[in-house]
C-alpha cells in the first residue's frame, strides 16, 4: 500500500553521537537483544513501530526550518511564525524494521504556550532547540524542557538539545556556546547536536540518531514488558499443577 | 431483447454483491478496485492547488462556540475561523440546536447532533475539487447540499462563581460531511481541551485541521490533531457493504494514535434497545418515507435514534429530510407541525414535551425512555394505539396503527434477545443487528437495481454520429411484471406483501431519489461509451469528404464534448480525454491557417 521507505531512512547500524560528552549512550552498534529482536521476528514487530517526537523551543530558533530540511529537504528564507503546531510524519527502516517517527513542531509563540501541554502528552523524545547564535535562546531551553516533561514520564523519555544555525555563527562564539550548551546537556541528561538547516549540515545524522534511539528505546521497553509477562506465564504454568487451579470459563461471546 | 442489453452493458449498473458470499476471509473488493483517476489530473498536483483553509473547509464549514447569556440567552460566542459566513438566521438556529432545550437536566458532558437547512444559496470555491472526492462515497455518505450538520460537545457543570450558579457552553463542529462517529470522536479530543484554554487551542485545532488531506474515499487518511493522531478511511461506493477495511493494528498507543474502525456508524442495538421488537416495522416506515417523530428524554439520545432510523436502509440513502434533534424554535416548526395538511415525509427526533401535544396528529411516533437503564428486556411488546398517547408520561414504545406489509421475522428478535441473555457484548449484538438490515434492504433493493439495468439501450445502438440513444422509461407494471421471477423471495425468506411494499416504495421520496441518481449514472455511462465510440472513428478520413463549415461545426461539437466530459466527470476509459484531444487538434491542423487561429484559441471562461 506505502511506496517504500526512501534509500536515505534505511538505517542499518547505530549512527554516531554528536559529542561523546553530550551523547544519550556512546555504545558503537544497537543493544544485542534488540539486533536479535529485529532479526528473529520482524513481521512481529508491530506495537513499537512508532514514535511521537515534539519539538520545542524559543520563536524564531528554526524549529520549522530544521523539520522542513530533512522531511522536505528544503530550506525557506522566509520566516513564517507556526500556528498552533506544525506535524510531519517520516518513515524509516530501522534493522529491517518499519518505524515512523510523528514530529510536531509546536509553536514558539507565547500566546499558544497554554496549549501546549495538549500537544506534548504521550511524547517518546523531545527535541530542544535553540540558536546557536543567541545565548538567550539556550538559557530558555531550561524552561522548554521543564514545561514539555510535565506532561511525560521523564525516565521514558529521550531528550534532545539541538543547535540550529551552526552557518551564522563565527567559530570563537561556536566553541563558547557549545561548552556552555554541553554543560546544560550534561545536567539535563540530553543528547546534544549542533546542525545548520540551511546548509543542510547535520540534519540527516541528527534525524537518523533520533530515529534510531526511540526505536531502540521502544524495542527495549517492549521486551521488558513481554518478559514480565512470560515470567507471569511461568507462574501460571506451575499453579496448574496445583489442584486449586481452575481453567478459565470460555466465553459465550460469538 | 432487453435482456441482452442489460448482458452486454450490465457492468454499468453494479448489483449489489451475492448475499451468501459472506466469507470472512475473502479479499474485499476495495483492496483490488483502484479508483479511476478523474480526468481532472492526479491527486497530488490538485492538493498543491489548494490555498489556506481550503483544507479545513473541505472537512468543515465552522467550529462554534454557543454560550448563555443572562440577558440575551444563548448566543453564539465565537466563530472559527473569522472569515466563516453564516447568515443571522443560520447563526439562531445553531444558537438553539447547541443546547438540550426545556428541562432536561444533562449534567457533564453530552454529545448529541443536529441538521439544519442551509439559509443562502453560498457556493464554496472548492465546489468542483470537493465533487471529485465526493463521486467515490457511497449515496449515505455524499456531502449533504442543501444542509448543515451540527456536532454538538455540550457541557454544564456547577460554577458557584458564575452569576447563573453553572457553566453551560457548547462547542459546534458545522460541517456538511455526515460523518456522525468521526466528528464525535474529534469533539471529544477538542472540546475538553478548548473548555480549559479557551480560544489559543481553537486556533491551533482548526490550523491541525487545515493541513489535513481532503476526505477522499478509500484513502487511509492521517488526521494529526491536538497532539494525537486520528487515522481513518472513509468508505467508497465500491466496497463490499457491511465490511470494514480499516483494521484496529496490535494494541495503538491511544496516547499518540487512535484509530476509527467506522467514520458514520452508530451502535443499532444500543439505539434501537427500547423498541426493538418493533425494527423490522421501523424498517419499513422508513424505507417508505413516513412521517416519524422520536420522543427522547434527551438530544443524546433523540439524535442517536434518529440516526440509527435514517441508517437502517443502507446502503439506500434516505430520501426526506430528517432532523436528529428538532426544537420549537427550529426554523422549519411551523411548517412540519401544522395541522393543515398531513405530515410531511420527514423524521424528526425532540425532547421537549410540548411537541407530545404538537405532534399528536401524527402517523408514528416512537418514543423512547432513558436508555442508560439497561434493565431487563420485555418478554413481548404490543403496538400502542395511537389514541393512548396523550400524556407526558405516556410509556416508551411505538404509537401507530400502520400494519406492516411483511410478516414479522422472529428469528432476529430471537437471535438478539438470547444475546441479552447470554450478556453478548454490544459490538456482537449491533453487528447482527447491522448484518439483518443490510440483507433486508438488499433483497428489496436487488430486483429493481436488476429491471433499472435492464432500461440501459443495446450498445450496438449507439452510433458516433447521432446523439446517445435515450434511457427506456420506467414502467411499473413491468417492473412488478419481474419480480414473480426475480423478486425478493430469491434472496430472502421473509413472506408477506411484498408487491405491496413495493407498490408503496415507488412512490416514496426514497425511491425518488434512488432511481434519479441510478439514471444520471447510466445516463453519464451513455454519453461516456457514445463518446468512446466517437473517438474510435477515423474523423480526418470523415472530414475530407464534408465541406469547412462542417469540420468546423465538428470541431465546436467535439470541444463542447470535451468540456462536457471534464464537468461531469464521465467514466471513461483512460486515455479517452487525450485521444478526443488529438482528434480536435488533427481536425484543427487540416483546416485552412486563417481558421486554425481562431479554432485554437482557448475558449473563454
Amino acid at each position: 500500500m506505502l511506496p517504500p521507505v526512501k534509500k536515505d531512512r534505511v538505517i542499518t547500524h547505530l549512527p554516531k553521537c554528536f559529542s561523546p560528552n553530550a551523547a544519550l549512550h556512546t555504545k558503537a552498534g544497537f543493544h544485542p537483544q534488540v539486533k536479535a529482536m529485529c532479526q528473529a521476528q520482524k513481521a512481529d514487530a508491530m506495537s513499537f513501530n512508532i514514535a511521537k517526537v515534539i519539538v520545542v523551543g524559543d520563536v524564531a530558533v528554526g524549529k520549522t526550518c530544521l523539520i522542513s530540511r530533512f522531511c522536505k529537504g528544503a530550506f525557506s528564507k522566509t520566516y513564517k511564525a507556526t500556528i498552533g503546531v506544525d506535524f510531519e510524519m517520516e518513515r524509516f527502516e530501522v534493522l529491517g524494521v518499519p518505524f515512523s517517527l510523528q514530529l510536531w513542531d509546536t509553536a514558539g509563540q507565547e500566546r499558544f504556550k497554554c496549549i501546549a501541554s495538549t500537544y506534548y502528552r504521550g511524547a517518546q523524545a523531545i527535541i530542544v532547540v535553540f540558536d546557536l547564535s543567541s545565548v538567550n535562546s539556550l538559557t530558555h531551553a531550561r524552561q522548554w524542557l521543564e514545561d514539555a516533561m510535565k506532561e511525560n514520564d521523564p525516565s521514558s523519555v529521550l531528550l534532545f538539545l539541538v543547535g540550529t544555525k551552526k552557518d551564522l555563527s563565527t567559530p570563537d562564539q561556536l566553541a563558547q556556546t557549545e561548552q556552555e550548551a554541553i554543560r546544560l546537556s550534561e545536567e539535563i541528561k540530553a543528547e546534544y547536536w549542533a546542525v545548520s538547516a540551511k546548509s543542510g549540515e547535520g540534519v540527516r545524522d541528527f534525524f537518523s540518531r533520533v530515529a534510531s534511539l526511540t526505536f531502540e528505546a521502544n524495542v527495549l521497553a517492549e521486551l521488558e514488558k513481554s518478559g514480565s509477562r512470560h515470567i507471569k506465564d511461568i507462574i501460571r504454568i506451575t499453579d496448574s499443577t496445583e489442584a486449586n487451579y481452575t481453567p478459565k470459563r470460555k466465553s459465550n461471546c460469538c | 431483447m432487453a435482456l441482452q442489453g442489460s448482458e452486454e452493458l450490465g457492468e454499468q449498473v453494479e448489483e449489489p454483491e451475492d448475499l451468501d458470499d459472506q466469507d470472512a476471509s475473502s479479499i474485499s473488493p476495495a483492496e483490488e478496485i483502484t479508483l479511476p483517476p478523474g480526468p481532472g489530473g492526479d491527486e497530488e498536483s490538485e492538493e498543491a492547488l489548494l490555498l489556506p483553509w481550503d483544507r479545513f473547509s473541505a472537512w468543515l464549514h465552522c467550529i462554534c462556540v454557543v454560550g448563555f447569556d443572562l440577558e440575551l440567552g444563548q448566543a453564539v460566542e465565537v466563530i472559527y475561523p473569522h472569515h466563516s459566513k453564516l447568515s443571522e438566521k443560520e447563526k439562531t438556529s445553531i444558537c438553539y440546536l447547541s443546547f438540550p432545550d426545556s428541562n432536561s437536566g444533562c449534567l457533564g458532558d453530552t454529545q448529541f447532533c443536529f441538521r439544519f437547512r442551509q439559509g443562502s444559496n453560498r457556493k464554496s470555491s472548492l465546489g468542483c475539487f470537493l465533487e471529485t472526492a465526493d463521486r467515490d462515497a457511497p449515496p449515505c455518505l455524499k456531502r449533504e447540499q442543501g444542509h448543515y450538520y451540527g456536532y454538538v460537545y455540550f457541557r454544564q457543570v456547577r460554577d458557584k462563581s458564575l452569576k447563573r450558579g453553572y457553566f453551560q457552553k457548547s462547542l459546534v463542529l458545522i460541517s456538511k460531511l455526515p460523518y456522525v462517529t468521526f466528528f464525535h470522536s474529534l469533539l471529544k479530543i477538542m472540546a475538553p481541551e478548548y473548555f480549559e484554554k479557551q480560544e489559543p487551542c481553537l486556533e491551533a485545532a482548526c490550523n491541525d485541521i487545515d493541513r489535513w488531506p481532503t476526505p477522499h474515499p478509500g484513502r487511509i487518511l492521517t488526521l494529526p490533531i491536538m497532539g494525537v493522531v486520528l487515522k481513518i478511511r472513509i468508505p467508497t461506493c465500491y466496497d463490499k457493504p457491511g465490511t470494514s477495511q480499516l483494521v484496529h493494528s496490535a494494541q495503538s498507543d491511544s496516547l499518540v494514535s487512535i484509530v476509527l474502525p467506522t467514520i458514520h456508524e452508530v451502535d443499532l442495538f444500543r439505539c434501537f434497545y427500547p423498541v426493538f421488537f418493533h425494527i423490522q416495522m421501523l424498517w419499513e416506515l422508513v424505507l417508505l418515507g413516513e412521517a416519524l417523530v422520536v420522543m427522547a428524554p434527551s438530544p443524546a439520545e433523540s439524535s442517536d435514534t434518529v440516526l440509527a432510523l435514517v441508517s437502517c436502509i443502507s446502503p439506500l440513502r434516505y430520501g426526506s429530510d430528517f432532523r436528529p434533534y428538532f426544537t420549537i424554535h427550529d426554523s422549519e416548526f411551523k411548517e412540519y407541525t401544522t395541522r393543515t395538511q398531513a405530515p410531511p415525509s420527514v423524521i424528526l427526533g425532540v425532547t421537549n414535551p410540548f411537541f407530545a401535544k404538537t405532534l399528536q396528529h401524527w402517523p408514528h411516533i416512537i418514543r423512547i425512555g432513558d436508555m442508560k437503564q439497561a434493565g431487563e428486556m420485555a418478554k413481548q411488546m404490543k403496538v400502542k394505539k395511537l389514541k393512548n398517547l396523550k400524556t407526558l408520561d405516556s410509556k416508551p414504545g411505538v404509537y401507530t396503527a400502520y400494519k406492516p406489509y411483511l410478516n414479522k421475522d422472529e428469528d432476529i428478535i430471537k437471535q438478539l434477545q438470547k444475546g441479552v441473555q447470554q450478556k453478548r457484548p454490544s459490538a456482537a449484538q449491533n453487528a447482527i443487528l447491522r448484518r439483518y438490515f443490510l440483507e433486508l434492504t438488499q433483497s428489496f433493493i436487488i430486483p429493481l437495481e436488476r429491471y433499472v439495468a435492464s432500461l440501459m439501450p443495446l450498445q450496438k445502438t449507439i452510433s458516433p454520429w447521432k446523439s446517445p440513444p435515450q434511457l427506456r422509461p420506467f414502467i411499473q407494471q413491468d417492473f412488478m411484471r419481474t419480480l414473480e421471477k426475480a423478486g425478493p423471495q430469491l434472496t430472502s425468506r421473509l413472506k408477506g406483501d411484498w408487491i405491496g411494499l413495493y407498490r408503496h416504495f415507488l412512490k416514496s421520496p426514497n425511491f425518488d431519489g434512488w432511481f434519479r441518481n441510478r439514471r444520471r449514472e447510466m445516463t453519464q455511462k451513455l454519453e461516456a461509451l457514445h463518446l468512446e465510440a466517437l473517438c474510435e472513428e477515423d474523423l480526418q478520413q470523415r472530414i475530407q469528404k464534408h465541406t469547412e463549415v462542417e469540420a468546423v461545426d465538428l470541431v465546436l461539437k467535439l470541444k463542447d464534448k470535451l468540456t462536457q466530459a471534464e464537468r461531469e466527470q464521465l467514466p471513461l476509459r483512460p486515455g479517452t480525454i487525450t485521444k478526443l484531444r488529438s482528434h480536435i487538434d488533427a481536425v484543427i491542423l487540416a483546416l485552412p491557417e486563417d481558421l486554425q487561429g481562431i479554432l485554437h484559441k482557448p475558449p473563454t471562461p
